[in-house]
């Protein structure tokens, strides 16, 4: 059984275009919703005479006052709080909760010893270096699959399967972002340093990903009797299986993380699953498509 | 080599039986060096039930780097001198020092530590920087704390001439009078150690940025003949005289220091100078943010999600899915142990058998040549270095290496789906078995390569997190090569035999469906 993927290109290439122009129009009007450690905060030490609050009690007592981003660091005698918020009026809420927190007991005070704004943790140099890095990725993978596939430079030159493992990364990465951007704007999903490391990863399973293919579309051709666009198609159906286990191998390891991981890490897992399964689909719909687009090009001209 | 001979004379059975010695032995190491806790653990309480009649050795405990939301570590505060910088470049000036010390932290390994600039109520800079399981708080302080300040001063000519007109104190005092230049260590874009060809003594070469070299040019260009001094912390630690107009931007600094003061000064000075100086004024030991059930969380999810990827890879795949489980359960103990920061001798048996099985494997598949051999020594020697390190794990770390377990099946998944299709072109399961690994490698290794790429990538051009993340991937991949490829190889051709070849159905083929396709 065949399935006819290549032949209705035109559909998936459309609905790609329009989920990418969605995102970029998303990103344009509302940007990311950027957590704590893009944009910094507010930071708190508190102390509770002879009293040692617990975590959870601390974040108990603060679950009215719905801060984002809050971190609880116990340290010998006092407690520091960092949160994202950084208004007065926050600020008085939370100096509150905590007195409420104290008053019940003994003997026991509550004093606050500092509230200030804090920076974020994430400077100027990892998000310009992380750009650079991202291009030098970009630029090396057409040249490593240029040299990967100079074996069969036709009837598409080689360097073109690196073009397109590219734009279907880059539609990948735009899509995780334009989901992300809705998110946050609907749902109040922020984004903070492990959403880099999401990105990050998806970059390099959505390659791995595509090339597997094209590594089948390769091993095809020289022997093929069938005009490029169906050995194409035989080659995506021919790892259509192996691309779909794979995924759902990774995505099975995520949901443990999404329903067994503990609350902190669930947007992570979130990022992660949506990247592997747009990285799986890119490189079915979108890269060998592409390939495909571009021959179709080349014979018209001539 | 009389071993070696007897060795090639064996039957690929018995040849995989030593090589599944060797892999035995490997998993007993990485085993022992993740969860050696859990094996004294076990040893004491074995050793009391049987009243000291079974007394197991004892191995030392390695601990695992984790990172600050999940140990705490030691929270330094510095305050900010910001009375020479103007108002509005206050903020620009701090966040440059935040990006500063980030890297000197980084530079001594510590990995994702936060740092942080904070504005008090009285409009007060202060930068934060939490590390991540510092034991020795002292040292941590040394290297944030120390601003190498490198600037290059020519003789002030002017105040000579004021000093000598209204005291007669000594001339030595008055040639010490040096004026500052506009070029320091800011327009510094290298700096490297290297070795006075003539009497081997360290020195540390200085290279210029664009601008720095036409400052520098300058500056040798009027003082011909005259001593420039180079200044360190202060001090002047290099005094040449220049002899010529220097262009191209590069000067030395020798003298003076050991090959440990230069490395440390070499290491200093590429790391940056503090735009701002800072002072410390408190330091603190902050607990861990996230509880201990946070770990056993992330510790339960982990094992669950082995579980999950383990079933569905035996229900699918069958005798082959079992196999992929055991190379699977090498893979998580291997990549646990590189984790940790492991003894040179430890990581060189780890690296090296590792390599040797898979140069072995390679060979027997006979898809093994130059340029092969050349990409698993790169992968081997970054793997040596690595595996001395300690890579921090912080939640979102482990959650990384938990998607890894779904990630490293891949090459075990294009294997067997390849084998598959062999079986229904009618081969035989050992024929089918040897091309599906030969067939599905070049796919594994330009998906694979890819990846390796990109991390090296982001390794070397990342920062803090973003390079943290690169070495875990790099990590993860390299391993998973050897696993999914070496280990189930062996373990495949151990089972290999008449028996299978009945049995077609446990590699999840009929032998019906053999027939119709032929």
């Amino acid at each position: 059984m065949i399935y006819k993927i290549i032949q209705k290109r035109k559909f998936f290439l459309t609905i790609s275009s329009l989920a990418v122009v969605a995102s970029v129009l998303a990103l344009f009007f509302w940007g990311l919703n950027f957590g704590i450690d893009f944009t910094g905060g507010s930071l708190m030490e508190v102390e509770f005479t002879n009293y040692k609050p617990s975590m959870t009690e601390i974040s108990d007592s603060l679950k009215d006052a719905n801060l984002h981003n809050l971190i609880i660091q116990p340290t010998e005698n006092s407690t520091i709080l960092r949160f994202k918020e950084n208004t007065e009026d926050v600020h008085q809420l939370v100096v509150k909760k905590l007195q409420e927190l104290a008053k019940d007991k003994p003997n026991v005070t509550f004093k606050e010893l500092q509230f200030d704004s804090v920076g974020p943790s994430i400077g100027q140099e990892l998000k310009s270096k992380s750009f650079n890095a991202t291009a030098i990725v970009f630029i090396m993978i057409i040249i490593y699959i240029s040299w990967a596939f100079s074996k069969v430079s036709k009837p598409i030159a080689s360097w073109k399967y690196g073009v397109a493992a590219i734009i279907a990364l880059i539609h990948d990465i735009l899509f995780i972002l334009g989901v992300f951007s809705v998110l946050g704007h609907f749902y109040g999903i922020e984004v903070n340093t492990p959403f880099i490391a999401a990105v990050l990863t998806v970059l390099g399973y959505s390659v791995s990903d595509t090339i597997i293919v094209f590594d089948r579309i390769r091993e095809n051709l020289p022997k093929s009797h069938e005009d490029f666009e169906n050995t194409v198609n035989r080659s995506v159906n021919q790892t259509l299986t192996r691309s779909i286990n794979t995924s759902f191998s990774a995505i099975l390891a995520l949901l443990a993380i999404l329903f067994f991981g503990g609350s902190t890490i669930k947007d992570f897992a979130l990022a992660l699953a949506i990247g592997i399964f747009i990285g799986t689909y890119s490189s079915i719909f979108i890269a060998s498509p592409v390939l495909v687009v571009w021959e179709k090009m080349m014979h018209s001209k001539k | 080599m009389s071993f070696i001979q007897k060795f090639s004379k064996l039957s690929a059975r018995a040849k995989s039986g030593w090589l599944l010695g060797l892999i035995i032995f490997f998993a007993i190491v990485v085993g022992l060096t993740t969860g050696g806790n859990y094996y004294n653990n076990f040893s004491k309480y074995l050793a009391q039930k049987t009243n000291q009649i079974v007394v197991l050795p004892l191995v030392t405990e390695l601990p695992f780097s984790l990172g600050l939301d999940l140990q705490g570590g030691t929270h330094l505060v510095y305050q900010a001198d910001v009375k020479n910088i103007p108002e509005i470049d206050r903020a620009g000036a701090l966040e440059a020092a935040r990006d500063v010390i980030e890297r000197r932290v980084n530079a001594f390994g510590v990995s994702e530590p936060v740092v942080q600039v904070n504005k008090g109520m009285n409009g007060e800079y202060r930068i934060i920087a939490e590390l991540a399981g510092i034991k020795d708080v002292n040292e941590a302080i040394k290297l944030i704390g120390e601003t190498p300040i490198l600037e290059f001063k020519e003789q002030d000519t002017t105040v000579k001439q004021i000093t000598q007109g209204t005291s007669s104190s000594s001339t030595a005092e008055v040639v010490q009078d040096w004026k500052n230049t506009e070029l320091t260590g800011k327009y510094l874009k290298r700096a490297t150690l290297q070795f006075n060809p003539n009497d081997g003594s360290p020195e540390v070469s200085l290279e210029f940025n664009a601008e720095g070299s036409k400052m520098f040019e300058d500056i040798t260009g009027r003082n011909i003949g005259k001593p420039v001094a180079i200044f360190l912390d202060g001090y002047p630690i290099s005094v040449p005289t220049v002899n010529d107009k220097i262009t191209g931007g590069a000067a030395v600094i020798s003298g003076r220091f050991n090959i440990d003061e230069a490395k440390l000064l070499v290491k200093r000075l590429n790391s940056g100078a503090l735009p701002v100086p800072i002072s410390l004024i408190s330091q603190k030991t902050v607990e861990a943010s996230l509880g201990s059930k946070s770990v056993d969380n992330s510790l339960k999810a982990g094992l669950i999600g082995l579980l999950l990827v383990s079933l569905f890879m035996i229900l699918y795949y069958r005798l082959p899915g079992l196999l992929s489980v055991i190379s699977l359960l090498v893979y998580g103990l291997t990549v646990l142990a590189i984790f940790k920061a492991l003894p040179i001798w430890l990581a060189l048996v780890l690296v090296i058998t590792m390599i040797g099985l898979i140069f072995y494997t390679f060979s027997e598949l006979k898809i093994f040549n130059g340029t092969l051999a050349v990409l698993f020594l790169v992968i081997g020697v970054l793997l040596f270095f690595y595996a001395q390190q300690a890579v921090t794990l912080s939640l979102s770390g482990v959650a990384g290496f938990i998607l890894s377990i779904g990630i490293a099946v891949d090459a075990n998944i294009l294997i067997f789906a390849r084998t598959r299709e062999e079986l229904k072109l009618g081969k035989s399961v050992s024929q089918a078995v040897d091309s599906g690994f030969k067939r599905a490698w070049p796919s594994i290794r330009d998906g694979n390569v890819s990846t390796i790429i990109t991390c090296l990538i982001l390794m070397f051009f990342g920062t803090s997190s973003v390079k943290g993340f690169g070495t875990t991937l790099f990590i993860g991949i390299a391993v998973s090569l050897f696993s999914a490829i070496v280990i189930t190889h062996t373990l495949f051709v151990l089972i290999l035999g008449d028996w299978l070849e009945k049995r077609t159905w446990l590699l999840g083929v009929r032998k019906a469906k053999i027939e119709e396709t032929k």
